[in-house]
């Protein structure tokens, strides 16, 4: 009797420890992957829902033996993420009735941090961008938007990308190369603007 | 050319996407999302997504059905069963063969002796 409330209070403890630590992984890790699946599905409603979904998917899968001793934690957690947003992305086809949420309320969960760059000017132009391309994105397959978000986002090499996306180096070239290719037929007004100032700048 | 091109565009792209500042995200958001990730761990996930294939194929199945009974009403109901030229000469000779109406007899029986 004795020895198996001692048994379950152990228990107790050692999934207390790994709640713990699972928390202190999960702070660490939690705005990397809300801003990815944000990027990925251009919805912060759904994103914060993703990364919910990421992070009980992680905690069942470290349930299992098999992944007790993970090389990458974070590239494994990646992995998760992509997959997670890939099927609301593929399921969101089917939504055409989905209401978007209003600009205000995501204004509301993100106030967008003071921009780092010095003038005003450099401000404006670096919203524009932002802007820009989070519409440019949507018009990506997603294939082609999750490898790019790795890619530039996230500043992963080409390898790391495919051993996430679990593709071949080649392909994530494919998908990266008709990715930009599609960013410069939609940016290539701030691409120009952007290189004639430079070169003002350089003349100056 | 073009292909310079599209690297200095992608040089460029990296450039800007690596210099665009943070979103920053608002630690109260964070600690709730933590809060509800917390609250589901022990709870059993419920399976959606091989709930929704089960729903779809079950939808699937009844339109299939409904489209079945459909056409089965429909043939039912409109063209009449086709008869082959054997079939339709037999019924002839028969009817040809067969004894007129007992309502036409009582006349018959004026013209004989």
């Amino acid at each position: 009797m004795m020895a198996a409330m001692a048994d379950s209070l152990e228990a107790n403890i050692d999934a207390r420890a790994e709640t713990r630590e699972f928390g202190t992984w999960m702070v660490s890790e939690q705005k990397r992957v809300f801003l990815l699946c944000r990027r990925m599905l251009q919805d912060v409603g759904e994103a914060d829902s993703a990364t919910q979904d990421t992070f009980l998917k992680a905690w069942q899968a470290l349930q299992r033996p098999e992944t007790k001793n993970l090389d990458d934690p974070g590239k494994w957690l990646t992995r998760i993420a992509v997959n997670t947003c890939l099927d609301r992305l593929r399921s969101r086809r089917w939504q055409f009735w989905r209401k978007r949420p209003k600009a205000e309320d995501e204004s509301a969960i993100l106030n967008l941090a003071a921009a780092t760059a010095p003038n005003a000017e450099d401000q404006l132009f670096a919203r524009q961008i932002a802007q820009r391309l989070s519409r440019a994105l949507k018009r990506l397959s997603l294939r082609q938007r999750a490898v790019f978000t790795l890619r530039h986002y996230e500043d992963r090499s080409l390898a790391e990308i495919a051993e996430i996306l679990q593709l071949d180096v080649g392909t994530v070239k494919v998908h990266l190369f008709r990715a930009t290719e599609k960013l410069r037929e939609e940016l290539h007004d701030l691409y120009f603007r952007d290189r004639e100032e430079n070169e003002t700048h350089r003349t100056d | 050319m073009k292909h310079t091109e599209q690297t200095d565009f992608e040089k460029w792209l990296h450039e800007r996407t690596q210099s665009l500042p943070e979103p920053e995200v608002s630690s109260e958001f964070l600690a709730a999302q933590r809060r509800s990730i917390y609250g589901q761990l022990g709870e059993p996930r419920r399976n959606w997504p091989s709930l929704r294939w089960a729903l779809s194929l079950a939808l699937l199945v009844c339109m299939l059905a409904g489209g079945l009974t459909l056409q089965r009403l429909k043939t039912a109901r409109g063209v009449s069963p086709a008869i082959s030229d054997d079939q339709l000469f037999s019924d002839l000779s028969a009817m040809e063969q067969r004894n007129e109406p007992k309502a036409i007899q009582p006349i018959h029986g004026l013209f004989q002796e």
